[in-house]
């Protein structure tokens, strides 16, 4: 190869590779607006984001995947956790992780940086991203509901669930409220037991927590409903 | 040395060293935390953000240091004549250390940006680019005055304000978070797979003229080719990053093809490396400068090219973003490309610097050093790669929540570690030998027999 020639590989190589980069971040820009909802990006949201920076959040937590990668994403967050529990880990750390092996430090947040930063989670879990990441992916929590309702039929336990409205708070596959967490996600942290514990006394086991408890029902209805729960984490797994 | 002001590099080479242990104890920190549970008190006061932000500001800092001395090491050679203004340089030194320093204690009190890398403050972000300005001045003006153009010269300039121009597009505030991750990879991504290929291609290509003394013009003919290369897959490639942060379907094709493509100008910089070190006319003295140039391409290769690969594709980096995976690739692949290659320049420089005769040091010490180094590195990022994989089976597939995922991947943590104290010993040995350099004793001089050192 002559030194011309590879004068001529560097200029080609790297300009098409730069008016492609270009061409194809104008393109982006105009599909932004859709993709991330930025009709729903107020103030609110924004003060939510000056805050999570404010307050170095993402040296830990990943969000869209980026950042330090010792605690749990946060893209998906409010689908997963709901709310209320966003609001008690960032009122108290140190009670909602007292029995985790890894701290979050206390943060002294404000009520208002509370809200918008549970605000700014929301907006976050609604961005277009391919459905990313896999373990909060949509489609699977489609296939859950499609579980349920197959199970509704023969379970007892799937119609309690129903009947006490638990999905008033709670999301279930696609169905549900985002107020607390979702119920694939408590069936695969904890077993049946400790799910018919929760609801004999819920402020035993997550101090501050809003869930109402289920004395009315009988301990072997809690137990089937903590048995129903528990099933969903087992049922998870699998591609997308 | 053949220029005074050459002397210069040796107090920013000093203090990127210091910036480097420094880094590397913060480290090890950062790994013990992942297996040791750290009481809520102490999390409090020194959470694992702020060692984070420290950890990653550090790096930038010292391999940016690292650059800027072997700058002013390297273009009074090429250019024949001495820097324009050596006192501004010092004073560019003492701005950017402390500008350093105040962030580092501000990270400690909370005072930061709070996006990953790009941690530092707006006001300290206009005294980095004071520091640059000066810089780039300084450079420019003895490039301009001396008129004597290099390609390797021209690859450095155009590699330094590239890479100058992107800091700025760090610095504001993004309202959209989509929109923040699109422009925070011009600057972290266009930085590592650009403006600094382009600045350590430049590096590597002066390092083996000075070191084999295989001729200028076949240097940097394949110094062409190898930066077309790295430019073309480079900039089109940071669509790799683009895949779930909310932008169109075509990122994952655009990221997916370049990105594949990646390592071959790095594999183009081993072959032409190799090829270079057969063909030396001069004697492979001191050894250690040649295990250091050849270690860090392979490294660089590795690290970079085969492991970036592994876990570039949209099909694979579905579940394995934001992983462990990740870590490891970056990990191995700064240790190779950039660590190394500053360590390389600074062991060609530094005994020359001081005086050494034809620049044959004594090696004992150096060796320990390297090996405890790399094979640190090489053992750390395959124990993360190992908690990699399993995160990405047991959270990302499974579906495991991140906590129970996590449980697993304790160990492969704690290995981790036991690699990074071979690490940081490693560090510490290479920092005091070279900072202790002495001309090595009269029984191995007397092999220097073939033609001595260029400079």
């Amino acid at each position: 190869m002559s030194v011309k020639a590879a004068k001529w590989v560097f200029w080609l190589g790297t300009l098409s590779s730069l008016v492609l980069f270009l061409v194809l971040t104008v393109d982006t820009h105009s599909q932004f607006a859709v993709l991330t909802h930025t009709d729903k990006l107020d103030d609110t949201v924004v003060a939510g984001k000056r805050a999570f920076q404010n307050h170095n959040c993402n040296d830990c937590h990943t969000i869209l995947g980026f950042g330090g990668y010792y605690a749990p994403d946060l893209t998906r967050a409010y689908s997963r956790l709901g709310e209320d529990s966003i609001r008690r880990r960032l009122e108290h750390p140190e009670v909602a992780f007292a029995d985790s092996y890894r701290k979050m430090p206390r943060q002294n947040l404000t009520k208002p940086e509370i809200d918008t930063i549970t605000a700014y989670l929301q907006w976050v879990s609604n961005i277009e991203n391919h459905d990313w990441p896999p373990q909060d992916s949509s489609t699977r929590w489609r296939r859950s509901t499609e579980r349920m309702l197959a199970a509704a039929a023969l379970s007892p336990a799937a119609a309690l669930v129903e009947q006490e409205s638990c999905l008033n708070c709670h999301a279930l596959g696609d169905r549900g409220e985002k107020k607390g967490p979702r119920l694939e996600y408590i069936g695969t942290r904890h077993n049946a037991a400790w799910i018919a514990d929760y609801l004999a006394d819920p402020q035993k086991l997550a101090p501050g927590a809003e869930m109402p408890d289920y004395q009315h029902l009988s301990a072997g209805q809690r137990e089937m409903i903590g048995e129903f729960i528990a099933a969903l984490g087992a049922a998870r797994g699998g591609a997308r | 040395m053949t220029h005074r002001s050459q002397s210069i590099a040796y107090p920013y080479f000093v203090v990127a060293l210091l910036l480097f242990g420094l880094q590397v104890v913060l480290g090890l920190w950062l790994a013990t935390q992942y297996f040791v549970t750290v009481p809520q008190s102490i999390v409090d006061v020194f959470p694992f953000s702020t060692a984070r932000a420290m950890h990653t500001n550090l790096l930038v800092l010292w391999l940016l240091l690292g650059f800027m001395g072997a700058t002013y090491y390297l273009v009074p050679e090429e250019t024949g004549t001495d820097i324009a203004f050596p006192r501004l340089a010092i004073v560019q030194l003492v701005l950017l250390s402390l500008t350093g320093v105040a962030a580092l204690v501000g990270f400690l009190f909370g005072w930061t940006q709070g996006r990953p890398l790009l941690e530092i403050p707006m006001p300290l972000d206009f005294l980095v680019v004071i520091g640059a300005l000066m810089f780039l001045f300084n450079v420019a003006v003895t490039l301009f005055r001396a008129n004597r153009w290099t390609a390797v010269q021209g690859a450095l300039l155009g590699g330094l304000v590239f890479l100058a121009l992107l800091y700025l597009i760090g610095i504001p505030f993004y309202r959209n978070l989509a929109v923040d991750w699109y422009y925070w990879w011009w600057v972290i991504h266009l930085w590592v797979e650009g403006a600094f290929e382009l600045v350590a291609a430049s590096m590597t290509a002066f390092l083996l003229i000075k070191l084999t003394g295989v001729e200028r013009k076949v240097v940097e003919k394949w110094l062409y080719v190898e930066l077309g290369l790295f430019l073309f897959t480079g900039i089109a490639g940071t669509g790799h990053h683009y895949y779930w942060l909310g932008a169109p379907e075509y990122w994952l094709w655009v990221g997916g093809i370049f990105s594949a493509l990646e390592p071959f100008p790095i594999l183009l910089m081993v072959v032409d490396t190799w090829r270079d070190v057969k063909h030396r006319t001069q004697p492979m003295l001191p050894r250690l400068t040649w295990v250091y140039l050849v270690g860090g391409v392979i490294i660089h290769f590795v690290g970079a090219g085969l492991f970036g690969m592994a876990h570039t594709l949209p099909q694979v980096n579905y579940y394995t973003h934001g992983s462990q995976v990740t870590v490891s690739h970056g990990h191995l692949a700064f240790f190779g490309a950039y660590a190394l290659l500053n360590l390389t320049f600074f062991y060609l420089a530094v005994p020359r610097l001081k005086g050494i005769k034809d620049g044959v040091y004594d090696e004992r010490g150096g060796h320990a050093g390297f090996w405890l180094m790399s094979l640190g590195v090489i053992g750390m990022s395959l124990a993360f790669a190992v908690a990699g994989v399993l995160q990405s089976y047991l959270e990302r597939y499974q579906g495991q929540p991140y906590m129970v995922a996590q449980q697993p991947i304790r160990l492969w943590m704690a290995i981790a570690a036991a690699h990074g104290v071979l690490v940081v010993a490693g560090v510490f040995v290479t920092i005091w030998h070279l900072l202790t350099l002495k001309a090595a004793p009269p029984a191995s001089a007397r092999i220097v027999a073939g033609p001595a050192s260029a400079s």
